[in-house]
């Protein structure tokens, strides 16, 4: 038996996550949402404290396989943009820290990986898919809400965040 | 010999005056003449300059008046959301703190938690320099309440430490302040978590 072509689309991109689940989109050019977590680090990190710099804020999780690829990549152009103003604040919905603690730690990443242990940042985010990120001007305000992550597209990313930063 | 100094003294006074005099009237001298023209169009410049200077000075007034006004909504809004018969608010002050490096308060209201606040090092910080962070604002009817507060935090040797004070408190017809205040005993080496009743 064939399902119809239609159909089969309907019920793909009704899958949560897939496709246009995109729910975060409606904050997009909205004032992000502030919130404080701690860090697997320790320390509690509050967005609005990143007022003045431009944030990519990324919603990640170990057994989201495009994830760690993506945080790979947001490592570099940390370090390549991190003095003029630019800042990347990955958040972890693991269930364990030590999940995110791992995987933090394989990827190496030098930038400040938060744990959403209650969710009560991705949902305030809406966020129903990962990987997703957000990227945050210098006033707070959401620029842009990407979905997903495809090998290659850093450049992509790149010219967004000097945009912003020229901005 | 002092007076030999003082007119020294004076001499020299004396002397760079008439140098400043005589470098002012230089300067005088140097500057150029004025044509009709040329006065013309420094009037109109002139004119120009104090026209944008008053439409900047009404832009501030206008700046000014928006905050003003914000600021009274706001007060309203407060007065509206918790009249003060009913008002309850709980601070957070912090005294010395080297014996404390606070994360975070919990406050509990009749055994309902009411407010969890993370602190980060900088609002940490801010506490230590005399700040005071409003950590709960609601309403209360009058009668006896009990507020449990759960401080933690890093204590001494960086050991996680966590501590919680409670004070059972009468609340009157007017609003109820209580502060909760992180100090240094001294003797002991240890924090201490104080909890005050203001009226």
């Amino acid at each position: 038996m064939r399902l119809p072509g239609a159909l089969l689309s309907v019920l793909i991109l009704g899958l949560p996550g897939i496709g246009t689940g995109l729910a975060a989109l409606h904050l997009s050019g909205a004032q992000a949402p502030d919130f404080v977590l701690k860090s697997i680090s320790g320390e509690n990190i509050r967005l609005s404290e990143y007022r003045g710099q431009v944030v990519v804020l990324s919603f990640w999780a170990k057994w989201c396989g495009d994830c760690r690829a993506q945080l790979a990549g947001l490592n570099e152009m940390y370090s390549l943009y991190r003095e003029a103003g630019f800042e990347v604040i990955a958040v972890s919905m693991d269930r364990d820290i030590d999940d995110a603690r791992e995987t933090a730690e394989a990827v190496e990443v030098s930038y400040p990986v938060l744990f959403d242990q209650g969710r009560e940042v991705s949902q305030l985010y809406d966020i129903s898919s990962t990987p997703m990120i957000l990227m945050i001007d210098r006033e707070g305000v959401v620029r842009e809400v990407i979905e997903g992550y495809r090998r290659g597209t850093e450049e992509e990313y790149l010219d967004r965040v000097r945009a912003l930063l020229r901005e | 010999m002092r007076i030999s100094l003082v007119g020294i003294l004076l001499c020299a006074a004396w002397v760079t005056r008439l140098a400043w005099g005589q470098a002012a009237a230089d300067d005088e001298s140097a500057m150029p003449e004025f044509t009709p023209d040329q006065g013309a169009t420094a009037n109109a410049v002139m004119e120009e300059t104090a026209e944008f200077r008053t439409l900047d000075e009404d832009i501030q007034d206008l700046k000014k008046l928006v905050l003003d006004l914000n600021r009274d909504l706001f007060l309203l809004e407060e007065e509206l959301l918790f009249p003060a018969n009913t008002q309850v608010a709980v601070f957070v002050s912090m005294d010395v703190g080297e014996f404390f490096g606070l994360d975070s308060v919990s406050v509990t209201l009749d055994n309902k938690d009411v407010a969890n606040y993370l602190y980060t090092a900088r609002e940490a910080d801010a506490l230590l320099r005399g700040g005071v962070h409003q950590v709960y604002l609601g309403n209360m009817r009058a009668g006896e309440h009990e507020l449990v507060a759960i401080f933690s935090g890093e204590g001494s040797h960086d050991r996680d430490y966590r501590r919680g004070a409670t004070v059972v408190f009468e609340k009157g017809i007017g609003p109820k302040y209580i502060e909760l205040i992180i100090s240094d005993r001294e003797q002991k080496l240890q924090p201490e978590f104080v909890v005050k009743e203001w009226e």
